[in-house]
């Protein structure tokens, strides 16, 4: 096991040298550049170039990367951003945190609104009980975020007044913003709780737990919902990458500080050293939210922690 | 059964119920601490507390209130005032203005304002590029004294107004002993009302009245800037009271929020210009853009009414001139070409070039936001233009990526805004070929039709007298080289909608440079 998780460790490595690159690479190939954006428009060419020079943008790519990298693993140094001056970690690490209490409570939340629904549809297939949460399921996964939270702007915000529409300086703020990102994955938690579930009730071994006696409940709960947690456990933690990254919407919705907004705003500017540093901690976040999800495994499926402990290795 | 639904409704929904509830009542605390701050709203991240850092306008709102120039500018009657200037006196060549500070301003670190302040900041802004076009002409800066600055310069320019307006007076001692972090933490450089206390990129910004401000304190004491990005964001936060001032309200939400505001809002005339320009040296289809009967046939098929109605809900004012003449009085009214939307005339115009079938003339080139004035002008332009045979394709890209390409004549059509000009001078910035940036169309090229020397030379003309009348006639024949070259076509000067809190008093409402010293609770 011990093994497993720091080779899945060492595997961010070629991870982050890969995104560095790409990021890299598609920033060199874009038109503009920083110290025109940084300057103005009636800044002399003489001038933007000096400031391009300063701060190294005119160098050939395959040094600026290899600097970079360089920098970043040996110096923990990111650099400053082009725009704020400010250093890029004490620029991006608050945001980052920003998001992910937001992504957190988002995930949370969806798994809290998603599963129990889930659990239900399956026990009760073909009845109301099924029918209606499925058809709202269906009908919540076609509606995007932002729909949600202008909703949810409109009505808390501003017919009742009960909570704030912007900022994330208290608990209340952060109400709106995570039910705006946590509901569609909540209806796809829902959905994939259910069809996980109505395959683990077929199986053998539920008839089995039946047959010999044990209560609805234990079936339910420990014979059933345990093995059929497993691709729900899978499907949690992609959402929870995909809102690390794609909390965005609600970042600029309730005007919430966050990494995503950062970064798509300052691809404005063309400020590399934060479009960098923020995909690459976004990268890392994803690859460690994996790496939980497959240890989520071997503590749910004995199998799996089996496979692990005895050597066998996942190779 | 009942046992396990019972279970699952206290594991699962009666917590969750319970902390959204919790985090609803929790919200009570937000709505009581906003009766005494004034609460600012501002549509981008301000980068740095030294307002060197960039010419932004939205930014420099914000930097009006902490710093002051030796210059103030009327916004709401029009024209300069002296802000930090007691005494201005300009020599008989134009060409040395030797300024006296008035008594008594400190800066809000309590230091009194001296000359070598005004040197210092006038130095550190023409050690920056940035400000090239304001400070180009100033040969030297030098104290004369503790009160009295002296201003040498290379040439006669009228504008240097707007230049007294623009540079900031900063204290020395407060940038040197801050150093490399000025500009990143709060500071007490400023002379103006207001100084910082609390500064977050991300989020804003909280200010403080300097109570011995020399005009006298403040009424309002404590003031905050929010970042909110969004445009409904903004709405809803201006309806629900969490931001007491809105400006820059979008059009399709004016009623709304005029609504709101009760009789506190107001619909004002913005000193600002969206332009169609053509690159009559396009390569495209064989140059049909250095046709001059093509350009004037595209502008005669441009409806400034649709644009009016499709960008800005019909509120704005279809432009014939480059800066509205409310705000630059030295900007032509009359006396030059003007292309009033005439489809037969542009279907004659085009026949006569030799495309009675309709012609393809590229890509109609533009930045910023799809759903922004500037992209729904294009998208307008585009069907104008297929009413008369015309084809064009629309490119909405990122700011970054287009406004290099517009600099460097890479584009067939574009639409550029350009706003905040406050004196005529500004027009050297698009027709001066040694103007950097925003020279979109090239008027000096080997291969120009166009009298490119004319127009430098009334741009020159133009700065080189204080006399209105003078400097009018010079502006009025250079817009009418430039109207007769069909290559740029002002299209409409969209409305600016400023709303603000019933209990709050604002004074005369105005488009840009607004002064929270003015303002005061009801």
């Amino acid at each position: 096991m011990y093994r497993y998780v720091v080779k899945r460790l060492l595997f961010l490595i070629p991870t982050i040298l890969g995104v560095t690159f790409i990021i890299y690479l598609v920033m060199n190939i874009t038109p503009g550049d920083p110290a025109r954006a940084l300057l103005g428009v009636s800044a002399p060419q003489a001038d933007v170039d000096a400031l391009n020079h300063e701060l190294g943008y005119d160098r050939p790519f395959l040094e600026k990367y290899v600097n970079y990298v360089t920098k970043m693993f040996f110096e923990q140094d990111f650099g400053k951003s082009y725009f704020t001056k400010q250093s890029v970690f004490d620029e991006i690490w608050p945001r980052y945190i920003v998001t992910i209490k937001l992504a957190l409570i988002g995930i949370v939340l969806s798994a809290l609104i998603g599963i129990p629904p889930g659990i239900l549809t399956a026990v009760k297939q073909y009845s109301l009980w099924d029918t209606i949460p499925s058809i709202t399921a269906f009908f919540i996964a076609a509606i995007p975020a932002f729909v949600f939270g202008m909703l949810m702007l409109f009505f808390f915000s501003l017919r009742l007044n009960w909570l704030p529409s912007y900022g994330a300086t208290s608990f209340a703020h952060y109400v709106m913003p995570t039910l705006t990102i946590s509901i569609p994955p909540a209806a796809q938690i829902m959905r994939f709780t259910k069809s996980s579930m109505l395959e683990a009730i077929r199986q053998d071994y539920v008839r089995t737990a039946r047959a010999k006696g044990a209560p609805e409940r234990v079936v339910i709960w420990k014979h059933a919902l345990m093995n059929a947690l497993l691709p729900v456990i899978t499907q949690i933690g992609l959402s929870l990458g995909v809102l690390i990254c794609g909390a965005v919407v609600a970042e600029k919705l309730f005007s919430i500080p966050g990494i995503g907004s950062l970064i798509i705003d300052r691809i404005l500017y063309k400020d590399e050293p934060i479009i960098i540093a923020g995909t690459i901690l976004i990268s890392i976040c994803f690859t460690v939210v994996m790496l939980l999800v497959d240890l989520a495994y071997a503590f749910i499926d004995p199998r799996i922690k089996a496979k692990y402990t005895t050597g066998g290795g996942r190779e | 059964m009942d046992r396990f639904r019972g279970k699952l409704v206290l594991r699962y929904v009666l917590p969750a119920v319970l902390v959204i509830l919790a985090l609803m009542f929790g919200s009570a605390a937000f709505a009581a601490d906003s009766n005494r701050v004034l609460k600012m709203r501002t549509s981008i991240t301000l980068p740095s507390l030294d307002w060197e850092q960039t010419t932004t306008t939205i930014n420099m709102k914000v930097w009006h209130q902490m710093f002051e120039g030796l210059y103030g500018m009327d916004e709401a009657h029009g024209g300069y005032y002296n802000e930090l200037a007691k005494e201005v006196k300009i020599s008989d060549d134009q060409l040395t203005y030797t300024i006296t500070l008035i008594d008594g301003v400190t800066f809000q670190n309590g230091d009194p304002l001296k000359a070598s302040d005004v040197v210092f900041s006038y130095n550190r802004a023409r050690r920056n590029s940035r400000f090239n076009y304001l400070t180009s002409m100033i040969e030297d800066v030098k104290a004369v004294g503790d009160n009295t600055v002296e201003f040498k310069l290379n040439t006669p320019y009228s504008p240097i107004a707007h230049t007294f307006f623009c540079i900031k007076i900063a204290s020395e001692r407060e940038i040197a002993e801050q150093g490399d972090r000025y500009g990143t933490v709060p500071h007490k450089a400023g002379t103006g009302p207001y100084y910082v206390t609390e500064y977050n990129v991300a989020t804003g910004l909280k200010m403080k009245a300097y109570e011995g401000y020399w005009r006298g304190a403040p009424a309002v004491k404590d003031v905050e800037y929010v970042v909110i990005g969004d445009e409904a964001a903004a709405v809803i936060a201006f309806q629900n009271h969490e931001i007491d001032y809105f400006e820059d309200v979008p059009m399709t939400d004016w009623d709304f929020v005029a609504g709101a505001a009760g009789g506190h809002s107001k619909l004002l005339k913005g000193n600002n210009i969206i332009t169609f320009n053509i690159n009559y040296l396009s390569p495209t289809n064989n140059k049909v853009l250095g046709n001059q009967k093509v350009r004037e046939a595209i502008f005669y098929a441009i409806n400034k009414a649709d644009i009016n109605m499709a960008a800005c809900d019909g509120r704005g004012v279809e432009a014939y001139q480059y800066m509205p003449d409310d705000y630059v009085p030295t900007s032509p009214k009359e006396g030059f070409k003007i292309y009033d939307y005439n489809p037969e005339k542009a279907k004659e115009l085009l026949a006569e070039a030799g495309y009675p079938d309709g012609v393809d003339v590229g890509t109609i080139l533009t930045y910023g936001d799809v759903t922004a004035i500037k992209a729904v002008t294009a998208q307008v332009i585009q069907a104008n233009l297929a009413e008369v045979g015309i084809t064009a394709q629309v490119s909405v890209m990122e700011t970054a990526v287009v406004t290099p390409r517009l600099y460097a004549q890479d584009y067939d059509l574009c639409i550029f805004s350009d706003y905040g000009n406050f004196d005529y001078n500004n027009i050297r910035q698009q027709v001066h070929s040694e103007s950097t940036g925003m020279y979109v169309v090239r008027y000096r090229d080997d291969n120009s039709p166009f009298d490119w020397k004319r127009i430098e030379e009334l741009v020159d003309l133009g700065v080189g007298t204080a006399d209105v009348q003078k400097r009018l006639g010079h502006y009025t024949e250079l817009w009418k080289i430039i109207s007769d070259t069909a290559t740029i076509l002002p299209c409409v000067h969209y409305a600016v909608g400023v709303a603000w809190s019933n209990d709050l008093d604002i004074g005369d409402a105005v488009p840009t440079y607004y002064k929270i010293r003015n303002f005061k609770w009801l």
